[in-house]
């Protein structure tokens, strides 16, 4: 995808994890205030789709920012401030997701959400809103000047103060002969880890050691989300440290729709009643199998453009 | 090519013949092995793996290596978690059936390792990370088998709590894995053959 394109995407995206989490928040604060439990999982459920969303949406913003960078009335420091307030962001969306996910997890195998998840997702999506209407606010300010707080002329550096700074993570790794390479470790394992997960449970669902049921498998789920989460936080040091080779890399945008896909996939395995409901020597109905063995190439296929990523799309 | 015509072949290094007698002679197999691996990584198929531009050639040839790496040790390492007490509804007897897709990996990336080690032979055959890589791989093929006689071929295993000498096993093996992983990555990066920032 062109960076002009990714900029546009970029405008389009970037609202959902500002209004979307603010109407998810509205829904959950009124979920709670009545004890309404399925109004409660839905928006656990919004949570971690707008993580998953913030994905696409904090990597098009650094191909935005390589498309308008140098333009007239383009302030760099207004654009670096963006993306730190962002990354920061972005950190607490996906830790919301994740405790969102763990909450639905919880939810399948005690019928009843945990009062201390429903309070922590509860805290850490105000949290994340506050940080990401910020960041949002400081995006505009890119573009419109109307809107500019500090009088910010062109060229003018804005002083940076982020807790977050991704100039400092990015030279932490690249000064460090081992960092890179001991990330890229990290994401091997963290692979192993997510792949075997997925072929274990997702295999069940096609037949494969079917005596077991689906309720005792669905405790693996949790290491598939610790191999997912080692890799997303990897992931994101390599895009933070070389983003140049990432931002138009096309094995890296088919990586991460696929990732995105599989996300929700995942999600009906953490959540449905129909694959909970195999019990010992069940055979799982057509649905759940198409969507089990979906699943298994969806990660395939993910595994497949981060391989590809140096050949195809031109990063090391 | 049979082992004889190796013998017969002029030596590629250009040692002279006076090695089969020589003070060197002694080291006359390792360099009749270097010729070999030098022979096999200047073969035609080599070329093209190493060469070709074709996403069939070298990039397929890692995915595989990859996917079958997320098969041997992914499956394993739920395997061995599950023997350290993760998951415990799932019995380990059923477990067992996922034994074949493990080894399964085991191969693919058995026959890939091959393809992939024969495109630089004469310089994976000195470097001390590939050794270090087949050490650990070894390692954690020897546990797999003491885990399969040990924990699987127990007709009590679902029934009384897995034995400390399991757990260990269980925890070697997912240390082995990592090992391998780990020696495998720095192979980009350590040791002969490698360009300044190696696999960047």
């Amino acid at each position: 995808m062109s960076l002009a394109n990714q900029a546009h995407l970029h405008l389009l995206l970037n609202h959902f994890p500002t209004i979307g989490t603010i109407i998810a928040l509205g829904l959950y604060l009124v979920a709670i205030l009545a004890n309404h439990e399925y109004l409660k999982r839905a928006c656990l459920g919004i949570f971690l789709i707008i993580a998953l969303l913030s994905l696409p949406v904090y990597m098009s913003g650094k191909a935005a920012q390589e498309a308008i960078e140098g333009q007239p009335g383009i302030t760099g420091g207004l654009i670096e401030r963006h993306q730190d307030a962002a990354l920061l962001a972005f950190v607490f969306m996906e830790i919301t997701g994740a405790f969102a996910w763990l909450g639905l997890w919880q939810f399948r195998r005690v019928l009843r959400l945990a009062r201390w998840n429903v309070l922590t997702v509860f805290v850490l999506s105000i949290v994340t809103f506050g940080l990401m209407a910020r960041a949002a606010n400081m995006g505009g300010e890119i573009r419109h000047p109307e809107i500019q707080a500090t009088a910010a002329t062109e060229g003018a550096t804005v002083p940076d103060t982020e807790w977050l700074q991704t100039a400092s993570i990015a030279s932490f790794v690249n000064t460090r002969a081992w960092a890179w390479p001991a990330t890229e470790t990290l994401h091997f394992m963290g692979l192993c880890l997510l792949l075997g997960v997925v072929l274990i449970v997702n295999l069940r669902m096609l037949g494969v050691m079917k005596n077991v049921s689906f309720s005792a498998v669905h405790r693996l789920l949790p290491w598939g989300i610790l191999g997912f989460g080692i890799n997303l936080t990897t992931g994101w040091l390599f895009f933070i440290t070389v983003p140049e080779q990432y931002t138009q890399n096309i094995a890296l945008h088919w990586k991460m729709a696929l990732v995105m896909v599989a996300g929700v996939n995942a999600l009906y395995l953490t959540v449905f009643d129909e694959p909970w409901a195999l019990g010992p020597g069940d055979d799982a109905p057509l649905t759940a199998k198409v969507i089990a063995a979906s699943a298994i190439f969806l990660w395939l296929g993910v595994i497949y453009f981060g391989r590809m990523m140096p050949f195809i799309g031109g990063s090391f | 090519m049979s082992i004889g015509q190796i013998f017969v072949q002029p030596p590629i290094f250009g040692f002279p013949q006076t090695l089969h007698s020589g003070i060197l002679a002694p080291l006359l197999p390792i360099f009749l092995m270097m010729d070999f691996l030098r022979q096999l990584e200047e073969s035609g198929f080599a070329t093209w793996v190493r060469e070709s531009n074709s996403l069939l050639a070298y990039p397929s040839v890692l995915f595989l290596h990859t996917v079958g790496m997320g098969f041997v040790a992914g499956i394993s390492a739920l395997i061995d978690l599950r023997i350290l007490g993760c998951a415990s509804d799932v019995p380990l007897g059923d477990m067992r059936k996922f034994l074949p897709y493990m080894w399964a990996g085991f191969w693919l990336n058995a026959a890939t390792g091959i393809v992939l080690f024969i495109l630089d032979a004469t310089t994976k055959a000195i470097s001390p990370v590939f050794y270090t890589k087949m050490a650990f791989i070894a390692m954690a093929v020897v546990v797999a088998f003491l885990i399969r006689n040990h924990v699987f071929r127990d007709p009590l295993v679902d029934k009384r709590p897995i034995e400390r000498y399991g757990k260990i096993l269980a925890f070697a093996s997912i240390v082995c894995w990592m090992g391998a992983i780990t020696a495998g990555r720095l192979l980009a990066y350590v040791g002969p053959g490698v360009v300044s920032a190696g696999g960047r």
